[in-house]
């Protein structure tokens, strides 16, 4: 408490006044003392340094009568406060004295300490039981809840952190000296190197995550509520104690049977190989070998896991009352160790995925591929993990490279060996006089640098919106978008002045806007998968399919559109440099070609298959066979606007107007009430009704098969191949499946003779997501089953 | 102790340091933001100070061999706290002045 600094200050407060005669914070009767300090002579112009310390001197006034007076005096309700203090703050205030608020209240008798003795020598099924449990606990804060619920609640835990040890040696079990010179036993010794090498592993992963983009308490709870993690302690200290250890247990002296003992050696060697794996010094291109020798340790931790006896005594909430901890107190989050273990596993098969990004070949695009499929994993990756491969991907050696990224990303779509691109044009020098016009190759480079650098925030957005998890990516893409469109209103700007320059030139070989339908396709792309992850995560209902698949056919078909003026810029430019007798230049644009092809045909694939998905259920809409629930307080055009909301300022692409989108969505008039011609159409199988759902799943079947014969290392994403083939797969699958949902429609209409239709005997099942029941999460196809 | 005078008595402190001691023996020292008729004290940047227990003083005192052997108090941070006037048994105000300056409210 304060007594002792008291003492302090009054001394302190003395020096003051003997010598910092200059400072203006001295009061008064300081003035005779300064003056006389004027008049001694010096010899060299002395400067006293400019700020001596004056201590405010504190004295303590029992105000206790007064005060209660005071406040006696009050109207009811009337309120002392401080005017910037509002309500809305004063929620979060925790009531002390509150059982269920006050983490420091104590029930009547009960103590602050607990009785557990950390020093209680231990058997060797219950030093497996703690290793486990502790496991546990590390797993629980991986998936979110705070350290104060799970790995704080361990009195070995409190005892290595807190107080908190000014030395290494410090950080035992037993605070000062242990009694009589002996150490604790050989288990309990174990058990230290354990704990402090898994403490070390939390200082790492708190480190990583919060080197990148995360967000707290929602991805991850970086709180160590004033204990410090054993920071500066570095890393081969604790793998020294854990070798120490692993002899120590190795000691044929010890008595183990040797199943306990080989359970405890592989819990430690486990405990080894991850730290060394979480270190955050591995170097970028061995780090794929740190991965797989923790998958084979916890293979073995997991087959001796029921040797282990657990010690419900070791943990504890009471521990919460001595944390800094501005929240109430919460019970102990208890994950299963078959779950723990899973998450275990997974972190670790993630993590060594995402060593994989180190073999990509320096391609931009290949990047994109690989972060988009990480983030699509499933089960989704652990906070740690995203981290782990954001702390890959922004590393320096990856982000500084001799190209620059969206360059490299802009030249394999819209520059196929273009003169704009040339090098030469990057060593021209400026006319002396500043007048004279530049010539137009340096005006080349310096509009692409702009550009380049302009581009650079949007682009890195994209990134980073990619290493979120898949809920946060759909949020964060749609602000993304918003910053593209901004960007492409600048990169309009950009082509209209290296058009000039290329017209100074003569020259003619190159796309009208390329920069902007660039920028244009990327923005295209992620609205798709906006619409795309929306499904995905089951945001829409079942009724709303049809007409989000409509919104989507509408974006893909637009970046379709955009990206064939590309591909047959390509060919133009390859048959242009074959007459030119270039045929080096005409290998490379034919190559690069593929990658646009490839785009393009994937855009032709989700333009018609999105758009056979709006047929089908508007069909199935028509005949209520979709449910629509009850909704008494909205209406269609308040629905419709929500869902746009993320792309209504865009321009290009205009979301569709809403009487466009009813007449789209409604051919045939109210679903309740269909014109005659709906049913007529639906039992002609040659109607409008059926063969443009048909034509549409046909075209969209070769399209994704064209992107299959291209394969995944010419759509640039060779280093996710596994992924990306099962991907474009199960495309295949979903056209086939839709295949199969109309012919079970079109044979129950026809059955259903005469009739208003309604009742046409089948129903439909919507797969559920995340359930692996989808051939691609994306992309509902619903199943007909028969009544 | 008129109305006006309580309220101007009472806002000399909002915003300086309070030490408050509840009914169970533990200590909260924060700023006052806030209080009422019935006593209940709002409490910014708080800090929770408790006695050691009788035990740890015992041991304290047999490590050491001095009867009068110093033993520290627990403390940690709880943030914003407020304290229900009911439990409040002290209330100390925590003056700091420099030296020589007036003090700027009448305790």
């Amino acid at each position: 408490m304060a007594e002792p600094s008291l003492r302090h200050d009054t001394r302190s407060t003395q020096d003051p006044n003997e010598i910092a005669p200059y400072d203006g914070a001295g009061a008064s009767n300081n003035v005779s003392k300064s003056s006389s300090a004027h008049e001694k002579p010096v010899s060299l112009p002395l400067r006293q340094a400019s700020k001596q310390p004056v201590t405010p001197q504190t004295r303590i006034h029992d105000i206790t009568e007064k005060f209660t007076s005071a406040c006696n005096t009050l109207d009811v309700g009337q309120l002392v406060k401080d005017e910037y203090f509002t309500l809305f703050e004063s929620i979060g205030a925790i009531e002390i004295m509150d059982p269920k608020m006050d983490s420091g209240f104590l029930q009547p008798g009960e103590t602050l300490e607990d009785d557990y003795d950390p020093l209680t020598p231990l058997l060797p099924e219950e030093l497996i039981g703690i290793m486990d449990q502790l496991l546990c606990y590390e797993m629980a804060w991986h998936t979110g809840y705070p350290l104060s619920q799970t790995l704080f609640t361990s009195v070995y835990i409190d005892r290595l952190l807190w107080p908190e040890p000014k030395a290494f040696e410090q950080a035992q079990f037993y605070h000062g000296t242990f009694p009589n010179d002996t150490r604790p036993g050989t288990l309990l010794e174990v058990l230290r190197a354990y704990c402090l090498a898994l403490i070390k592993g939390c200082d790492f992963v708190i480190a990583k995550i919060t080197g990148r983009d995360y967000f707290e308490e929602e991805d991850f709870c970086t709180h160590t509520y004033n204990r410090v993690l054993l920071v500066h302690v570095p890393v081969d200290v604790f793998l020294r104690e854990l070798d120490a250890a692993v002899e120590m247990i190795e000691e044929t002296d010890v008595e183990i049977n040797d199943g306990l003992r080989s359970a405890i050696i592989a819990r430690l060697q486990f405990r080894k190989d991850f730290l060394l794996a979480l270190d955050l010094d591995c170097p970028l291109d061995s780090l794929s070998n740190y991965w797989p020798p923790v998958l084979k340790h916890i293979a073995a931790i997991t087959s001796t896991h029921q040797l282990g006896k657990t010690v419900p005594g070791s943990f504890s909430t009471k521990i919460q009352r001595r944390l800094a901890s501005t929240v109430p107190p919460r019970p102990i989050v208890e994950l299963d160790f078959k779950d723990a273990f899973e998450k275990l596993k997974q972190l670790c098969i993630d993590c060594e995925e995402a060593t994989g990004f180190t073999n990509l070949p320096l391609d931009p695009l290949e990047y994109q591929s690989f972060l988009w499929t990480f983030a699509s994993r499933s089960p989704t990756p652990l906070p740690y993990s995203r981290s782990y491969l954001s702390t890959i991907l922004f590393h320096p050696d990856i982000l500084n490279t001799s190209i620059s990224l969206p360059l490299a990303d802009v030249k394999s779509l819209v520059f196929p060996s273009s003169l704009i691109l040339d090098p030469v044009n990057w060593t021209m020098s400026p006319p002396r006089n500043n007048l004279l016009p530049k010539p137009p190759r340096l005006q080349f480079a310096l509009l692409i640098d702009e550009f380049v650098e302009r581009t650079g925030q949007p682009y890195l957005d994209l990134w980073v919106a990619l290493g979120q998890n898949r809920c946060r990516l759909r949020r964060m893409l749609t602000h993304v978008i918003t910053s593209w469109d901004l960007l492409q209103e600048d990169a309009t700007l950009v082509d209209a002045d290296l058009m000039s320059a290329a017209h100074e030139l003569g020259m003619s070989d190159d796309l009208d806007s390329p920069l902007s339908t660039w920028v244009y396709i990327k923005k295209l792309w992620m609205i798709e998968k906006v619409v795309l992850l929306g499904f995905e995560q089951d945001i829409y209902l079942p009724d709303e399919f049809a007409g989000m698949y409509y919104f989507l056919s509408l974006i893909a078909g637009k970046r379709k559109d955009a990206l064939l003026v590309c591909v047959k810029h390509v060919k133009e430019r390859t048959m242009q440099l074959l007459k030119a007798n270039k045929y080096q230049d005409a290998e490379e644009v034919r190559d690069m070609g593929f990658y646009v092809d490839s785009e393009h045909k994937y855009a032709i694939g989700a333009s018609e298959f999105s758009k056979a998905l709006h047929h089908f259920y508007t069909i199935l809409l028509y005949l209520r066979l979709v449910p629509s629930p009850h909704r008494p307080f909205s209406t269609e055009a308040l629905r419709y606007e929500l869902r746009m909301k993320p792309f209504l300022s865009l321009h290009p692409p205009e979301v569709p107007p809403f009487a466009a989108f009813q007449t789209a969505l409604k051919p045939y008039g109210p679903y309740s009430t269909p014109n005659s011609s709906f049913y007529a159409n639906l039992r002609t199988p040659d109607s409008p009704l059926w063969t443009d759902l048909d034509a549409s799943l046909k075209a969209a079947k070769d399209a994704f098969a064209r992107v299959k014969k291209h394969g995944a290392k010419k759509s640039k994403a060779g280093g996710v191949e596994q992924a990306w083939n099962k991907e474009v797969q199960g495309m295949l699958a979903s056209c086939i499946a839709l295949g199969v949902a109309v012919a079970g429609v079109k044979a129950a209409v026809k059955e259903g003779g005469d009739g208003a239709g309604k009742e046409v005997g089948v129903r439909v099942e919507i797969p559920a997501a995340g359930m692996g029941k989808r051939y691609a999460e994306g992309w509902v196809v619903g199943k007909v089953v028969k009544d | 102790m008129d109305n006006d005078q309580a309220t101007f008595y009472l806002s000399q402190f909002i915003g300086k340091p309070l030490r408050i001691h509840v009914s169970d023996g533990r200590v909260f020292g924060g700023q006052m933001k806030c209080t009422d008729k019935d006593r209940n004290i709002i409490l910014a940047l708080t800090y929770e100070y408790r006695a050691p227990s009788a035990e740890v003083i015992r041991k304290a005192v047999e490590a050491s061999g001095n009867p009068s052997a110093p033993v520290n108090w627990n403390s940690r941070y709880v943030g914003l706290v407020v304290i229900p006037g009911g439990h409040i048994k002290k209330i100390e105000f925590e003056e700091s002045v420099l030296p020589g300056q007036r003090s700027g409210v009448s305790v």
